[in-house]
């Protein structure tokens, strides 16, 4: 009968024990959607923008495609993961390791970053003022920067008190929601990188 | 229910007890989602006063043809602060608040998923909104032009370019609302990780009661349509501060776009906002009908079709600036389709009370004046989605009609109703009824006196934001009509207010449950203590406290 | 009316003293402040900011205190005074309406046809169809073709013009232009049946196989002249009509062999949509 199925199809759920999902689980994934939903904004401005630039430097005279940062950065991915992998089989020092690798693959984009923008400014002369295409460059790729600098913090952060003596391996949750963080900055970059150096050229 | 048989009155321990200074750390320092929630009820209540009063120096500038109560640079500054108040400062903080109030209440939980991140979102909230309103101290810049902003609340470009928009009241309405915006999105990411991940044993999300429903929805919709805003007012700053050419029409840039983005933001916050409304409403009128809600499952369906169709509607606001005629096709025709859930969730509400044994107190009322103005509402907003007849009325007083019909007739009518409901939960005394009628009275009278006439003055052909009128145009007479409506509502407001300080003071002991309700916030007493619930309970349908009332024949054996 | 009273769940006691609870702490809001004035510095003056910036750092520097290693909780004594009043129980019961009861109607169809019936349902028609159309062909004109070029100028307008010869003759085109278009329509006219049959009150196979045929030989006729002059200018009205009621019975009859499947409304939305539900028992 259905009525009985019902209740003794809760009382089984119940004994069984009631498991929600996990908070910070939740709370990054929504995090990361509503993330997503501010930098569309930004890669549909640039979209929206290409080839409406009334004056020069044009996207194709100035810009290189930026292997090198990308394949750091992508790679900084993968090290965080070993890294993490580390961390929850609890060889310390591999974790340091790893971890270390992550910072010195993003500060390598971060410097990359500063480069090329060195150059744009002083070389070329695009500035965020120039013409559409500088707005547009800047804004979307300044936006960019600044979530790998956030991510770039904690992870010195992480590093620091790790150091410092502090048992991390407790923190291993927290420690793996950065990780999930700095995959989407990544992935973010994909993006970046495909409207901003293959499209937007 | 005849017989009592236990003491209503029990010893509690009091909140006067405290000094001022323990008291107010108590406030300050607090993490808990009842404070909070009732924090940003206050808040939201004291903005709408002031949004209030600017709103009633604007009907008394338009009372009469050729007024001079205020110059046209006030009156934009009092249009301006007037909706971004409501929408940014009233609005919101009551989404926040009354979820954050409400959720984990009737989720059976202790507290939100994220306290300390609750407490940081309320006070966010707060600090940008006096932001805002610093602008009037702030607002003059150094070149000493303007104060307070007066670009209108939805901020077109080029009008807020730097050649346009001199001194710095555009940058307060900018930061002000950004910093705000971010309360919004903490809160509402709080509200769904809650939602997701803090349910009682039993509860799954199909027991889930309406109102946690909605507000689960409610809070997608703002962690998806806020950024957007944010992105464009980061953009606008950039234009202003750093030079950029977004909006810059000399440069190439398009102010077209500035109108995407806002109302890729704009049109879901309308529906951001009334769905406290519907999820108010979705209680209320149950417990007040005493019957389940009709088609609950077409009720949730209708909230979830909401929560992505309203996401493809936003450029019905832009009819009147030139598109193609394939884009005016398309959003006339997905604005149309969100009338399709919409008149579910009407039908649905009817057809609860169909039949039921309707009990009309105040909260009641309010419902009942919701169905029928919103109703109104979502007529005139079918007309003004057909866009050639948008094209003869846009930008007209027949628009500021519809959407006051919306927020006002909808939304300020649902809190109303929802305020009356659960102040006896949040305090422990109930509101005084007969005070509730005359306030609902005096409230629905002078709405319509104020609002219906603005539908006629704007097929007479009146813009809206102009700040005063010939004589010769035929508007004198509903002008003054609407004028003095306002009486009505002030007086309305003013006695709900009184209300509430008097029913603190002096009002009935309310009891735990003193509608013999279903949900659980019910199941615990009234102010709940700190933890909410000594033992968290086990759900096992939509309505546990009519189980616990029945155990003779509870909802589980009927509820698949 | 009768009472007891009782604790439900929700206000039963426990047997703890204590409830641990969040600890109430400044730094969110200090560090709203710090952001606040962060931002608020771009229009004001970059000290502002700078103090801002400072506050912040503080603030995040005390609010990770707050919850690193452990977050921070206060016992939250449980207050006996706080429990909530015993709830009464009401012994009135109440009646529930079932589906299908007193006046309470069933959603038809109960069962429907699968589309895959619909499928070789509309196959088999448009076959027997095709061949009465040919057998018309061989009385009136000696010739199969005929009724094939007829059809195919629809899309063929050259067809359309062309003499009594012409139309007797094979023509490859026109050919796989019919056959073509014959098939997908048989198909599409195939899975409409398939999902009205169950649809019709009574005697399914009547309407299906006289009616329907009826009907949609009429609105040919009506609209014949606009979409397919040519063969409007030839055709045969009481052999059209014996092609469609071909058409009708035989996939009809193909149809309604099929097994039938039961719909779901049975189901709550909520197992429909495969949501989280209680499990059913399976009859
Ligand atoms: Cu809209």
């Amino acid at each position: 009968m259905a009525l009985a199925q019902t209740y003794k199809g809760d009382a089984l759920t119940l004994e069984q024990g009631w498991h929600m999902p996990d908070r910070g689980t939740v709370g990054i994934a929504f995090l990361i959607v509503t993330e997503s939903a501010l930098f569309t904004i930004f890669v549909v401005a640039y979209l929206v923008y290409i080839g409406k630039s009334l004056n020069g430097p044009m996207p194709k005279d100035v810009l290189d495609l930026p292997i090198v940062a990308t394949i750091c950065l992508l790679s900084s991915s993968i090290t965080v993961v070993f890294a993490e992998h580390a961390l929850k089989k609890g060889h310390l020092g591999a974790f340091k390791l790893w971890w270390i690798a992550t910072i010195a693959l993003g500060l390598e984009f971060l410097t990359a970053t500063g480069i090329e923008w060195h150059k744009l400014i002083y070389k070329d002369h695009l500035t965020i003022r120039t013409n559409l295409f500088g707005t547009t460059y800047y804004s979307l790729v300044g936006l960019h920067a600044s979530h790998v600098i956030v991510g770039m913090v904690f992870l010195l952060l992480v590093m620091g008190v790790t150091f410092a003596g502090f048992p991390i391996q407790t923190q291993f949750r927290r420690v793996r929601f950065l990780s999930w963080y700095w995959h989407f900055v990544d992935a973010v970059w994909v993006v970046v990188f495909t409207v901003v150096y293959v499209v937007g050229r | 229910m005849a017989s009592i048989d236990y003491p209503l009155e029990r010893p509690r321990p009091k909140e006067g007890e405290f000094s001022f200074s323990e008291t107010l750390y108590r406030w300050v320092a607090t993490v808990d989602h009842k404070r909070l929630g009732l924090m940003y009820i206050v808040t939201a209540l004291l903005f709408l006063v002031i949004a209030g009063l600017m709103a009633s120096v604007m009907r008394l500038q338009l009372a009469f043809p050729n007024n001079h109560v205020v110059g046209p640079e006030t009156f934009n500054r009092l249009f301006t602060m007037h909706g971004t108040t409501m929408v940014f400062l009233v609005g919101m903080p009551f989404v926040a608040g009354l979820s954050n109030y409400l959720v984990p209440l009737m989720i059976g939980a202790r507290d939100m998923a994220f306290p300390r991140l609750n407490a940081f979102g309320y006070w966010i909230f707060l600090f940008g909104g006096l932001l805002l309103y610093f602008s009037y101290i702030g607002g003059g810049g150094l070149s000493g032009h303007g104060s307070a902003p007066d670009v209108g609340w939805f901020a077109y470009a080029p009008l807020t370019s730097k050649a346009f928009s001199r001194g710095a009241s555009t940058d307060f309405w900018i930061l002000g609302i950004l910093v705000a915006g971010i309360g919004s999105v903490a809160s509402a990411l709080n509200v769904i990780v809650t939602t997701i991940c803090m349910r009682c044993p039993g509860m799954t999300l199909t027991r889930m009661p309406m109102f946690v429903w909605v507000m689960l929805i409610d809070s997608w919709l703002i962690i998806i349509a806020l950024p957007p805003l944010t992105a464009a007012q980061v953009m606008l700053l950039i234009d202003r501060f750093l030079g950029g050419n977004f909006f810059n029409t000399q440069a190439g840039g398009s102010a077209v776009l500035w109108q995407h983005f806002f109302w890729i933001f704009g049109h879901p916050e309308v529906y951001i906002l009334i769905f406290p409304a519907f999820a108010i409403l979705s209680e209320v009128i149950p417990i007040f009908s005493r019957k389940p809600l009709f088609g609950r499952a077409a009720m949730v369906g209708a909230v979830v079709a909401i929560g992505f169709i309203s996401l493809g509607v936003w450029a019905h606001h832009m009819f009147a600036v030139g598109m193609t005629s394939w884009s005016n096709t398309f959003f006339a025709a997905s604005s149309m389709l969100v009338g399709i859930p919409t008149g579910i969730k009407i039908f649905n509400w009817t057809a609860t009370m169909y039949g039921g044994k309707l009990r009309l107190d105040t909260p009641m009322l309010f419902c009942c004046a919701f169905l029928l103005q919103f109703l109104v509402a979502g007529l005139t907003g079918i007309m003004l989605a057909v866009s050639p007849f948008d094209w003869q009325l846009h930008d007209s007083y027949f628009v500021v009609g519809h959407f006051h019909f919306t927020l006002i007739g909808g939304l300020v009518f649902g809190l109303f109703a929802g305020m009356y409901y659960w102040f006896p939960k949040a305090t422990g005394k109930l509101l005084c009824e007969k005070l509730g009628r005359w306030n609902f009275w005096l409230f629905v009278i002078g709405f319509e006196t104020t609002f219906i006439p603005m539908h006629f003055l704007g097929i007479l052909g009146m813009p809206r934001r102009i700040y005063t009128y010939a004589p010769d145009r035929g508007w004198d007479f509903w002008n003054l009509v609407s004028s003095l409506g306002v009486i009505a509502q002030a007086a309305a407001i003013a006695l709900f207010i009184w209300n509430v300080i008097d029913s603190i003071r002096s009002g009935e002991k309310a009891g735990d449950d003193p509608w013999d309700g279903w949900t659980l916030e019910w199941a615990t007493s009234s102010p709940p203590p700190e933890y909410n619930f000594e033992k968290l309970p086990v759900v096992r349908s939509s309505r546990p406290l009519w189980d616990l009332k029945h155990p003779h024949d509870p909802d589980w054996k009927f509820e698949q | 009316m009768a009472h007891e009273t009782h604790h439900g769940e929700a206000g039963e006691h426990s047997e703890q003293t204590h409830i641990e609870m969040p600890a109430p702490t400044f730094w969110p809001m200090v560090f709203a402040f710090g952001v606040a004035l962060l931002l608020a510095g771009i229009v004001t003056h970059w000290a502002v900011s700078a103090t801002g910036f400072v506050i912040a750092v503080c603030a995040a520097f005390g609010w990770w205190h707050d919850v690193i290693p452990h977050e921070r909780h206060e016992e939250q004594p449980i207050e006996p005074a706080l429990r909530p009043e015993p709830i009464l129980v009401e012994t009135r019961s109440v009646v529930r309406l079932q589906l299908g009861e007193g006046g309470h109607r069933r959603r038809i169809p109960e069962k429907i046809h699968p589309y895959s019936a619909g499928f070789w349902g509309g196959l088999a028609g448009g076959t027997a169809m095709a061949g009465l159309a040919c057998l018309y062909g061989l009385i009136a004109e000696h010739s199969i073709w005929y009724p094939i070029n007829l059809l195919a100028a629809m899309v063929i307008p050259d067809l359309g013009q062309a003499s009594i010869e012409q139309l007797r003759a094979f023509n490859g085109l026109a050919f796989v232009a019919a056959f073509i278009g014959h098939g997908v329509i048989s198909v599409l006219v195939g899975v409409v049946y398939a999902v009205m049959l169950p649809m019709f009150p009574k005697y399914a196979p009547f309407w299906a196989g006289i009616l329907m045929p009826l009907f949609w030989s009429g609105l040919v006729a009506t609209t014949l002249d606009i979409v397919n002059p040519a063969m409007n200018a030839r055709i045969s009205w009481p052999w059209f009509v014996a092609c469609q009621l071909g058409f009708g019975l035989v996939g009809g009859f193909v149809i309604a062999r099929s097994t039938s499947i039961s719909t779901m409304q049975a189901w709550s939305l909520a197992e429909r949509a495969f949501l989280e539900a209680p499990p059913r028992d399976e009859k």
